[in-house]
C-alpha cells in the first residue's frame, strides 16, 4: 500500500516538478496524457479505468484545485466518475458535498475505498494532508459546499457542559453515550469517536457522511459544534474513568455481566474448590 | 430440666452456668457447636449469594444515607464538570454527589452494583447446582421453591436499584418496564397509571421504587432467606453418595470450629472480591448518560445480565399484533408475550418442577444423598436445555453490542437469535443425554475392568495388552456395582474418596465399609496405602 | 428433638469422671446429638516446622491485612480525591481504595482458611439425620389435638358462628387493602392523556415546534438529510412532563420526499408533510424507547433498545424486529412567521401499544 503510494507520490511529484510554459488547457491535456501514458507504461490497472482525456469547459480551477484535481483523476475518477459526477452504482456524486466531506473522508481513510460494502470503514489514510487539501479545493470549486474553518483545535472555547447536553440529543442514539459507537440496521454502523479529530467530527457533522444526518451550521450553529467537540474530546475521550483502572470498554452492562461471571464467580468457585472437599 | 446430667463442672466457665440457669442453652448450643455438615465445594456456591446479600446491606444503607429520592428538578452544581449547570432530578443529583462529592461514595455506589450483580449470579449457579444434582427432591421442595422466589425478588430489587438513579440509562428500562405494563390486556392501562400516578414517568416514581427498593424487597428477601437457611438447617444438608455415606446420615464437619471458620474466611473472601471489583472495575457510570430524559437514547441500551434474558425475548418476538375486532377494537401488543408471558411461564415451571419430575419419575421417597448428573440423563438434559434458551435470550439481548464489534449485520443477529431460539435447545437436549449415557457407559467399565493404567503387557503368545487395575478384588471377572460414586479412571485416582474421609478408607481393593468405632485422638498414623503391583492375576 | 434418643451399644458416659479428658466429653456431647467423631486427626505435628511455618504463613495473611487497612485509611485521608477533569491522581482513589480493601479483606479471609484448613485437625463426623423420626403417633397426636380445638370451638355445632366470623372478616380483609388500591388508582384515561400530546392546539393556536432550547424552527435550519428532535412550544413542552411528545422531524431528499408524499396520499395522510419535510414521533409504538437512529440514505429509522426498524418514506412502517405498529405522524406547516407549527396533535396515539388503543 504504502510503497504504492509512495511511486504514485513521486510519479506526480515529477509530472508536477516540471516547469512548463503551455496554456492552461493544453499543459492539463498534456499532463493527462503523460499520465496515461506512465500508468500504462507501468502497467497499472489504472489504465484500463481512467478516462480518456478530451476538452473541458469548467471554469478555470486554482493551483490547488488542479492538483486535485489530478489526484481525483487517479483515485477516484473509478466510482465517482468524470468532474466528480458520479457513477450510478459505483458513487455518489460529488457536486455540492463541499470540502468538508472530502476532508472527512479522505482523511480517515474511509476513500478511497478498498471495496464496496455496507458501509465504507476508516483506515490509514492514503493521501497526505497537502494532497486532502488539494482535493477539497478541487471539490469545493466543483460545486461549493460546507468547509471546516481553520485550524487544528475546533474545541477551545467549548463548553463540555453545553456540549454534553447537544452531545445526548443529537450524537448519543448512534455513537452511544461513551461514544464507543453501535450497530446500525443491517451491517452497518456508527463508528467510535475515539480516534476522530476535531475537524473530523466538525466535517462529519457539516456533511453527514454515509448515513449519518447532516448537521449543518444552520441546526447546530458553530459555536455549538465547538461544545460538542469539546465535550467528545474534553469528557469522553481525555478524562480517564473515575470508577476504576478498568472500563470494560464503557459497553454497560453487558460487559459488566461477562465480567461478574468471569471474574467473579470464577474467582470465587476457584476460592471454593480450594477450601472445600472435591468428591 | 436435667441440670445436673450437664453440670459442666469439667469447665471453669462459672458465667456459662449462670447463662444456662437462667436461659437453659447449654444443650441447644451443643447441638449448635456439634452439627455436621458435609464438606463439598459446590456446597458453598448458595453462601456466595448471601455474602454478597450482607454486602449489599451494608453499602445500600451506607447510600441511603446521601441518596435523594425524589424527581424534583434541580439544577446540578456539583463537582463534575460536564454536568454542571445541567437541570435534572434530585434523584440524579444525589447520585452524582455520591459519586463525586461524598468521599469514598463511588466505591460504594460500584460496590453496591457489582455485589448486586455477584448475587444474582450466585443465586442461578447455585440454582443450577441444587438442580443439576436432584438437591430439590423431597423433603426439599419447599426450599426449592423459596430459592427461585429469590432469584425473582432478587430481580426485582435489581430492576428498582437500576432505575433509583434516574440516569439516562436507567429511564429508558423504565419506559420499557411501563411499556410492558401496559402491554397486559384489559388492565394494562390501569396498572401502568396507578404505578407511575399517571402518565410516564410522573414525579413519584423513584420515591415508590425507594421505598421499594431499600424496605419491602430487601425485607421480602431477609425472609426468604431465614427461611431458606432455617430450612437447610432443619433438615439438614445434602450428601454426596460415598463411602459411609447414606440417606440417613450426614457425613462431613462439625459446625464448630471448622465449619464455621470456613465461612467466616469465605465470607471475607466474597467480601475481597467485591471490593477489589467495586475499585478496579468502573460500573454504570451514569455521569455519562446524563439525566433522564424521554427523548434521549444510546446506542446499545442494555438492564442488568440478569434482566438481559428478557430483552433478548423482546428482540426476538416477531411482530405478530392480536386484534380484537369488538367495539373500537382491542389489541394484545407484541411486548406481552415475551414480557409478561414468557417469565411467567418461567417462574411458573421453575416452582413447580420438583413436584412434575416426582410425578413423572413416580418418586415420592425422601432423598439425602445427591445424584450425579450423569446418572439422571433427561434431568441434565433438560437442565442444559434451559441453559441454552437462556443463554441465547441473554447474548440476543446484547446482540446489538456483538453486532457492532465483530461486525456482524444486526439483523442477521437477530435471525441467527430467532432460529438458534428454536433449534439449539433440542439439540443440546440430544447431545447432553448422549453424553451422559456415554459417561454413564464408561464408568460401568471401569467397575467391570479397572483403571486402566497404561502399562502394557506381553503376553506369551506375542500379543500386547494393557494392564488394568481392578477396582475389586472379588476374583477375575468381579464387578463392583454401581452406587453413584465418583469412580476412578486414573491410577492417581485411586482412594481418591479417601481424602474427605480419610482414615477408613484405604484401598480401593479394600471394600469401603462404613466404619464401626470411633477415632481417637491422636490416630495412629494412617496405614500406607497398598502398593498396587503390576497386575498378576489382576489383569482383565 | 429430645435429649432421650436411645443409643445401643453405647453406655452412658458419666462426664464427671475425672479421668475423662477434655476431647472424651466432647466425644461424648457429640455421642449425645447422635454423631459420631470417627476420624480425628491432627494435620500437623505440635512443634513440627510445617506446624511453624504454616503459623508465619497465617501470620504474615493477618499483618497484610493490617497493613492494607492502614494504607486504605492513609488512602482514604490524605490522597487527593476531589474530581477534577482529565487524568489526574483522583482518577486513582476509587482504584487504591478497592485495591486496599480488597487486600485487606482477602488477607484476613485466606489467613482464616488456612488457619482452619491447615491447622486444625481433620476430622469426618458423622450424625444421624432421624429420618425415621417422624413418628406416626406424634402425627395422630397433633391432628387429634388441632381437631380437638375445633370441637372446643364448636364451630361445628355452632355454625352460625363461623359464616358470621367469615362475612364480617371478609370487609375488614378489604378495608386493610382499599386505602393501598384507592390511593394507589388512577384512571389513565383522565384528560384523555394517554391521546393527547402537547402538541395538541390550545385555544384554537397551532403549537410551534421548537428545539432543546425552546428557539421554533424555520425550515432553512435543517438540511437535506437531517434530522432535528423537536418539542411542543408550549410550557414545560422540553420536559419529562411531556415524554410523549418528542419528535423527530427530517429533512427528506427531494426523491424522497416526493415517494414520502406519495406513501402519505396512500394511507389517508395527504398533507401531513410539508415541503420535502416530514415529522414523526420519536416514541417507539413498541416499547416506548426514542426511536432516532436515523439513517439518512436508506431512510431506516432504528430503535436502540429492540431494533424495530421503521421505513420514514413508507409512512415510518415497521420493517424489521419487534414493533408492529408505524410510528405517528405530526401534521406539519409553516405558519405566518415562516416557523413550524403543528396543523394538529397527533391522529393516533404516540407510545407503545395498550389493550384499549382503538
Amino acid at each position: 500500500m504504502t510503497s504504492d503510494n509512495d511511486r504514485r507520490r513521486g510519479l506526480l511529484a515529477r509530472l508536477r516538478g516540471r516547469p512548463v510554459v503551455r496554456s492552461r488547457g493544453r499543459r492539463r491535456l498534456g499532463a493527462a496524457v503523460r499520465l496515461v501514458a506512465a500508468l500504462m507504461l507501468a502497467g497499472g490497472a489504472y489504465t484500463l479505468l481512467a478516462p480518456s482525456a478530451s476538452a473541458q469547459d469548467n471554469p478555470p480551477l486554482s493551483g490547488a484545485a488542479a492538483d486535485g484535481k489530478a489526484l481525483f483523476d487517479v483515485s477516484c475518477v473509478t466510482c465517482h466518475g468524470r468532474n466528480a459526477q458520479g457513477v450510478e452504482g459505483r458513487g455518489p456524486s460529488l457536486i455540492g458535498v463541499g470540502a468538508a466531506s472530502v476532508e472527512f473522508q479522505v482523511s480517515t481513510g474511509r476513500m478511497p475505498m478498498a471495496r464496496q460494502e455496507a458501509q465504507a470503514q476508516r483506515k490509514p489514510e492514503v493521501f497526505s494532508p497537502d494532497e486532502i487539501d488539494q482535493l477539497a479545493a478541487y471539490i469545493q470549486q466543483l460545486g461549493g459546499g460546507p468547509v471546516v474553518p481553520a485550524g487544528d483545535n475546533l474545541h477551545a472555547d467549548g463548553n463540555v457542559a453545553v456540549g454534553g447536553e447537544l452531545y445526548r440529543i443529537n450524537c448519543s442514539q448512534c455513537h452511544a453515550f461513551s461514544g464507543g459507537g453501535g450497530a446500525l440496521s443491517s451491517g452497518k454502523y456508527a463508528p467510535s469517536l475515539s480516534p476522530a479529530t476535531d475537524r473530523q467530527i466538525y466535517a462529519a457533522m457539516l456533511s453527514g457522511p454515509q448515513n449519518m444526518p447532516v448537521f449543518g451550521d444552520n441546526q447546530i450553529t458553530p459555536e455549538q459544534k465547538a461544545d460538542i467537540i469539546a465535550y467528545i474530546q474534553q469528557s469522553l475521550k481525555h478524562d480517564s474513568d473515575p470508577g476504576g483502572v478498568f472500563n470494560l470498554g464503557r459497553y454497560g452492562p453487558s460487559t459488566e455481566g461477562v465480567a461478574i461471571f468471569l471474574i467473579g464467580i470464577v474467582a470465587l468457585v476457584f476460592t471454593s474448590l480450594w477450601i472445600a472437599g472435591k468428591s | 430440666m436435667k441440670r445436673r446430667k450437664f453440670d459442666m463442672a469439667a469447665m471453669p466457665a462459672k458465667t456459662g452456668r449462670a447463662v444456662d440457669e437462667r436461659f437453659q442453652v447449654a444443650t441447644p448450643l451443643r447441638r449448635l457447636l456439634n452439627k455436621v455438615f458435609p464438606d463439598h465445594w459446590s456446597f458453598l456456591l448458595g453462601e456466595i449469594a448471601l455474602f454478597s446479600f450482607i454486602v449489599l446491606l451494608l453499602t445500600g444503607v451506607f447510600l441511603t444515607f446521601f441518596f435523594e429520592p425524589a424527581m424534583t428538578e434541580v439544577i446540578y452544581n456539583g463537582s463534575y464538570a460536564p454536568l454542571r449547570g445541567t437541570p435534572m432530578s434530585a434523584a440524579y443529583a444525589s447520585t452524582l454527589d455520591i459519586s463525586f462529592d461524598v468521599r469514598g461514595g463511588l466505591i460504594m455506589r460500584q460496590m453496591h452494583h457489582w455485589s448486586a450483580l455477584l448475587f444474582m449470579a450466585a443465586i442461578v449457579v447455585h440454582m443450577l447446582r441444587v438442580f443439576f444434582t436432584g438437591a430439590f427432591r423431597k423433603p426439599r421442595e419447599t426450599n426449592w421453591i423459596i430459592g427461585s422466589l429469590l432469584f425473582w425478588v432478587g430481580f426485582l430489587a435489581g430492576f428498582t436499584g437500576y432505575s433509583l438513579p434516574d440516569d439516562g440509562l436507567s429511564g429508558t428500562g423504565l419506559r420499557i418496564a411501563s411499556a410492558i405494563m401496559l402491554s397486559i390486556p384489559v388492565i394494562g392501562s390501569w396498572v401502568t397509571s396507578s404505578v407511575f400516578n399517571g402518565e410516564f414517568p410522573g414525579t413519584i416514581i423513584i420515591s415508590r421504587f425507594f421505598i421499594a427498593h431499600v424496605l419491602l424487597i430487601p425485607g421480602l428477601l431477609v425472609a426468604l432467606i431465614s427461611v431458606h437457611l432455617g430450612l437447610v438447617f432443619k433438615q439438614k444438608h445434602t450428601q454426596w453418595p460415598g463411602p459411609g455415606r447414606t440417606n440417613g446420615n450426614v457425613v462431613g464437619e462439625r459446625m464448630f470450629p471448622r465449619y464455621a471458620i470456613k465461612q467466616g474466611g469465605f465470607f471475607m473472601v466474597v467480601f475481597g472480591v467485591i471490593a477489589l471489583m467495586g475499585g478496579l472495575f468502573q460500573i454504570n457510570p451514569v455521569w455519562l448518560f446524563g439525566p433522564y430524559e424521554a427523548w434521549v437514547v444510546s446506542a446499545a441500551s442494555q438492564p442488568d445480565w440478569y434482566v438481559m434474558f428478557l430483552d433478548g425475548s423482546t428482540r426476538l418476538m416477531p411482530d405478530w399484533e392480536i386484534f380484537i375486532p369488538i367495539g373500537d377494537g382491542y389489541v394484545i401488543p407484541p411486548l406481552f408475550w415475551p414480557t409478561v408471558v414468557l417469565p411467567g411461564i418461567l417462574v411458573m415451571l421453575s416452582l413447580f418442577y420438583p413436584f412434575m419430575e416426582a410425578r413423572y419419575l413416580k418418586d415420592y421417597r425422601s432423598h439425602n444423598l445427591l445424584q450425579r448428573p450423569r446418572d439422571v440423563p433427561f434431568r441434565t438434559a433438560l437442565g442444559m436445555m434451559a441453559i441454552t434458551f437462556y443463554v441465547i435470550l441473554t447474548l440476543t439481548g446484547a446482540n446489538d453490542v456483538i453486532a457492532d464489534k465483530f461486525h456482524i449485520s444486526l439483523n442477521a443477529m437477530t435471525w441467527a437469535g430467532r432460529i438458534g431460539l428454536l433449534v439449539l435447545p433440542p439439540v443440546a437436549y440430544y447431545l447432553t443425554y448422549r453424553i451422559c449415557l456415554g459417561l454413564q457407559q464408561h464408568d460401568r467399565e471401569v467397575l467391570a475392568h479397572g483403571v486402566e493404567t497404561g502399562i502394557i503387557r506381553r503376553l506369551p503368545d506375542g500379543r500386547f495388552v494393557e494392564v488394568h487395575q481392578p477396582l475389586s478384588s472379588g476374583g477375575e471377572h468381579g464387578e463392583l456395582p454401581y452406587a453413584g460414586w465418583v469412580v476412578p479412571k486414573k491410577m492417581n485416582r485411586l482412594g481418591a474418596l479417601g481424602p474427605a474421609i480419610r482414615g477408613f478408607f484405604y484401598p480401593i481393593e479394600k471394600p469401603a465399609e462404613a466404619p464401626v468405632s470411633p477415632g481417637h485422638p491422636p490416630v495412629e498414623p494412617r496405614a500406607e496405602r497398598e502398593e498396587i503391583g503390576s497386575g498378576d492375576s489382576r489383569r482383565s | 428433638m429430645s435429649t432421650h434418643t436411645a443409643h445401643p451399644g453405647h453406655e452412658q458416659v458419666d462426664v464427671n469422671d475425672p479421668r475423662l479428658s477434655q476431647f472424651d466429653i466432647v466425644r461424648e456431647g457429640a455421642r449425645r446429638d447422635d454423631i459420631e467423631i470417627v476420624h480425628y486427626e491432627p494435620q500437623v505435628m505440635p512443634g513440627s516446622k510445617a506446624e511453624r511455618r504454616l503459623v508465619r504463613t497465617v501470620a504474615a495473611m493477618f499483618l497484610l491485612t493490617g497493613l492494607a487497612a492502614t494504607a486504605f485509611l492513609v488512602v482514604y485521608i490524605w490522597w487527593p480525591w476531589e474530581y477534577e477533569m482529565g487524568r489526574g491522581g483522583d482518577k486513582l482513589y476509587t482504584p487504591l481504595l478497592g485495591l486496599t480493601l480488597g487486600i485487606a479483606l482477602l488477607g484476613l479471609g485466606f489467613g482464616i482458611l488456612t488457619w482452619g484448613k491447615k491447622l486444625l485437625p481433620k476430622e469426618v463426623s458423622i450424625q444421624d439425620r432421624h429420618e425415621g423420626a417422624v413418628s406416626a403417633d406424634d402425627q395422630r397426636i397433633t391432628g387429634q389435638t388441632m381437631a380437638y380445638m375445633a370441637d372446643e370451638l364448636g364451630v361445628k355445632r355452632r355454625p352460625l358462628l363461623g359464616v358470621s366470623l367469615l362475612v364480617g372478616l371478609a370487609p375488614v380483609g378489604a378495608v386493610a387493602a382499599a386505602p393501598l388500591v384507592g390511593g394507589l388508582i388512577s384512571n389513565p384515561h383522565k384528560n384523555n392523556q394517554m391521546m393527547v400530546t402537547g402538541f395538541s392546539p390550545q385555544d384554537g393556536q397551532k403549537i410551534r415546534l421548537v428545539r432543546e432550547d425552546g428557539r421554533p424552527i424555520r425550515p432553512a435550519d435543517i438540511s437535506a438529510g437531517g434530522q432535528i428532535t423537536v418539542f411542543p412550544g408550549i410550557e414545560h413542552g422540553v420536559s419529562n412532563l411531556h415524554a410523549d411528545s418528542p419528535t423527530l422531524l427530517i429533512h427528506l431528499r427531494e426523491a424522497d420526499a416526493e415517494e414520502s408524499r406519495r406513501n402519505n396520499e396512500r394511507v389517508g395522510h395527504g398533507g401531513y408533510m410539508w415541503g420535502n419535510y416530514a415529522a414523526y414521533s420519536k416514541i417507539c409504538t413498541h416499547a416506548g424507547c426514542p426511536a432516532s437512529l436515523y439513517e439518512q440514505q436508506t431512510n431506516r429509522l432504528l430503535c436502540p433498545c429492540h431494533q424495530s426498524q421503521f421505513l420514514i418514506t413508507d409512512n415510518a412502517k415497521p420493517i424489521f424486529g419487534p414493533a408492529s405498529r408505524r410510528l405517528p405522524q405530526l401534521p406539519i406547516e409553516v405558519d405566518a412567521e415562516g416557523y413550524f407549527v403543528a396543523k394538529s396533535d397527533y391522529t393516533e396515539a404516540v407510545g407503545p401499544d395498550f389493550w384499549e388503543r382503538p
